[in-house]
């Protein structure tokens, strides 16, 4: 029998190639992908989010963390899609236009995948039209968007005005992000929310999906 | 220029010639031999390391260590850096002396750093060091680029009525025969005038990065003007000057010329190619988003030593802590690695790290010092990574200890870094000194200069993630 803690163990302490072996021997076995994603590394992946909250964990412990459940998602996600397991919610997230840092976004998008969504990264630089496009084609619900710098954050309005021009804006909940991003700049340009940083953003992103 | 100092209670020497600009390389200990200067009058006594950073000949001619000098009464000496060296190698840019006097400018956005040049003898006759007026208006360049979209022009017009009134100071009524101006490229663009939106988005490149020339009626200080031309991206001409400084462009080995701040700069010199990028170190060096930060004036912690197993703090000016600058941070960092109050994962073992009754260090400060150091360190391994020596550039050198910087994997342990002073003002003083060669030098280190963008390299994040652990790296 595969010893699934050691599942929740190699997510929380991003050893990516224990997290894959783990998962490979627990396919083998015949466990249910779903209940290895809810059971063992959702759970991982809130407490890598509540250790990074209290400042015991870091921006490298994060993105090992999500590194070792990209690899076990990886083995996952094919056997999810063919049985139709529905995920928490769908994500569309990107940084917006003008910025190419994504290293915050990545960490959203992992918590966020970590968390059970469905997440649809874009990647940086993303002009408006794309989340559009992204929202219509995949359906989803919550866009998430990000900017690192005080420059690129009009970028942010723009994105927000034009989901609305489009009429995909009473859809979605809107969520940013990111180093220079205020609760009161997100109110000010008409987003849902604001999330203070990955674990935050998986919260709202809960809210939204229960409420949705 | 000759320097008159006479003894202040509770302040060394050395801590007054760094105050009248004299720089100190290697951050005062004593190892590069970079802050020569030779008694005229007076008496500074010889140290250890004056004995081995200097010939018999050269300490019975006068010359001492300013990092090490003290004295219990006056002295006057003549500062080696402020002379400029004749250089025999052919690659130099050829001085050309021509009467009058001139202006050499480094434009931080921090401080500015203005020098009253004697054109027939290419030596300094006046220093004037400032904080940079449009601090007022945000401390980091971004949000200086922003408050110029909203209000274009006021920025420049305080830039240059601050440098005028510095000018006005030194000429003190002598007419300027030329100003030379280095800096990054928003310094350059707000300076100029120029539009900064295309500072502001993905790629950063800016249409207008050339020399900009300003005629004597359009300047305060009356006198023909050169902001010198950008190097790329971000990286503006005080790494330009500091490739006319240090001839590293000319070198035969590859060689990397740096600074660390806000922005780390990198500039990569290799067998005739140049290649420069920029990474956002943040403001922690600086002493931003820190808690007890504050910039290396007096009273900020530079330095921590340990003492029967505590850590003890030195203030800038010898009183007590008001506050740790980023030099002081990096040592806090390396002798609490040292001592096990800190893991290489950045996490505090015991809590806040206490320095004094008013400084103490935070979980949140040793992040944002991981940032910070690892966003350069991953420039460097990136850029650096068949570098023969770095040559560290600007002021933070003067206060940054290297086995410290090291401890922490600010640098690398494995390639020799050769601290080098305001390369950028020397280089600027180089080029006013040589009106003719000038062009051609210039010309012929655009010609071979390529801008990367590190961020857009998809094994940036990675790097940078590995970078921020606080444990000592090698480039190969």
């Amino acid at each position: 029998m595969a010893d699934l803690s050691k599942l929740f163990d190699a997510v929380l302490n991003g050893d990516q190639k224990t997290a894959v072996a783990v998962t490979q021997e627990a396919l083998a076995e015949g466990c249910d992908p779903m209940e290895l994603i809810t059971k063992y590394m959702v759970p991982a992946m809130d407490e890598v989010g509540r250790r990074f909250e209290c400042e015991e964990y870091f921006v490298p412990e994060l993105l090992l963390s999500a590194r070792a459940m990209k690899g076990s998602l990886e083995l996952l996600r094919p056997l999810l899609a063919s049985s139709g397991a529905q995920p928490a919610g769908r994500v569309v997230i990107g940084t917006v236009k003008g910025d190419l840092h994504d290293i915050g976004k990545n960490l959203v998008a992992s918590m966020l995948e970590g968390g059970g969504f469905e997440v649809i990264d874009l990647g940086a630089d993303v002009p408006p039209e794309r989340f559009i496009e992204a929202v219509r084609e995949k359906n989803a619900r919550i866009v998430a968007l990000s900017a690192l710098l005080t420059v690129t954050m009009p970028s942010m309005r723009k994105t927000i005005d034009a989901l609305k021009d489009a009429g995909v804006r009473d859809q979605v909940k809107v969520m940013v992000g990111g180093a220079p991003v205020t609760p009161q700049f997100a109110e000010e340009i008409g987003a849902d929310a604001y999330g203070e940083n990955a674990t935050a953003a998986v919260a709202l992103a809960r809210k939204f999906a229960q409420a949705g | 220029m000759r320097l008159t100092l006479r003894p202040l209670p509770g302040k060394r020497l050395a801590d007054q010639l760094q105050q009248a600009g004299v720089e100190f390389p290697c951050g005062g200990e004593g190892i590069c031999g970079g802050c020569r200067v030779r008694v005229v009058e007076g008496d500074i006594p010889i140290t250890d390391s004056m004995r081995r950073q200097l010939s018999e000949q050269e300490l019975r001619e006068g010359w001492r260590l300013a990092c090490s000098a003290m004295s219990a009464a006056p002295v006057t000496v003549e500062v080696e850096q402020w002379s400029v060296r004749v250089l025999s190698d052919e690659a130099a840019v050829a001085v050309e002396p021509r009467p009058g006097w001139g202006a050499a400018v480094d434009l931080g956005t921090t401080t500015v750093v203005a020098q009253l040049v004697h054109l027939e003898t290419g030596e300094v006759e006046g220093i004037e060091t400032a904080l940079n007026a449009q601090a007022r208006f945000g401390a980091d360049v971004m949000s200086r680029l922003q408050y110029e979209l909203r209000q274009p022009g006021e920025l420049g017009r305080v830039i240059r009525s601050q440098i005028g009134a510095m000018l006005g100071r030194l000429a003190a009524g002598r007419p300027l025969q030329e100003v030379l101006v280095a800096g990054n490229t928003a310094m350059h663009h707000l300076f100029g005038g120029l539009d900064v939106a295309p500072l502001t988005a993905v790629p950063f490149l800016s249409p207008c990065t050339g020399p900009l020339r300003l005629e004597a009626d359009s300047v305060p200080w009356r006198a023909p003007t050169l902001f010198l031309p950008c190097l790329g991206g971000f990286v503006g001409s005080d790494l330009l000057a500091g490739l006319v400084a240090t001839r590293l462009d000319k070198k035969r080995n590859t060689h990397v010329l740096f600074d660390i701040g806000t922005n780390g700069e990198i500039v990569c010199a290799s067998r005739g190619s140049i290649r420069c990028a920029s990474t956002a170190a943040g403001p922690a060096f600086e002493g931003g988003r820190i808690r007890h930060g504050m910039r290396a004036g007096d009273g900020a912690i530079d330095s921590v030593r340990i003492e029967n197993g505590r850590l003890v703090p030195h203030a800038i000016g010898g009183g007590q802590p008001r506050g740790i600058c980023g030099s002081g941070l990096v040592d806090a960092a390396a002798r609490a690695l040292d001592a096990g109050l800190i893991l290489p994962n950045g996490r505090l073992a015991r809590g806040d790290i206490v320095l004094s009754d008013s400084v103490s260090i935070t979980q949140s400060d040793i992040r944002q010092l991981q940032l910070a150091k690892g966003a350069m360190a991953a420039g460097l391994k990136m850029m650096a990574g068949e570098a023969r020596r770095l040559c560290l550039a600007g002021a933070f050198g003067n206060y940054l200890h290297l086995p410290s910087a090291r401890r922490i994997g600010l640098l690398p342990e494995d390639v020799e870094v050769e601290p080098v002073g305001n390369a950028a003002l020397r280089g600027a003083r180089l080029l006013l000194l040589a009106p003719s060669a000038r062009e051609e030098r210039i010309a012929g280190i655009l010609s071979v200069v390529e801008h990367v963008e590190l961020a857009a390299d998809a094994r940036f994040q990675d790097i940078f993630a590995e970078s921020m652990a606080l444990a000592p790296f090698r480039l190969r």
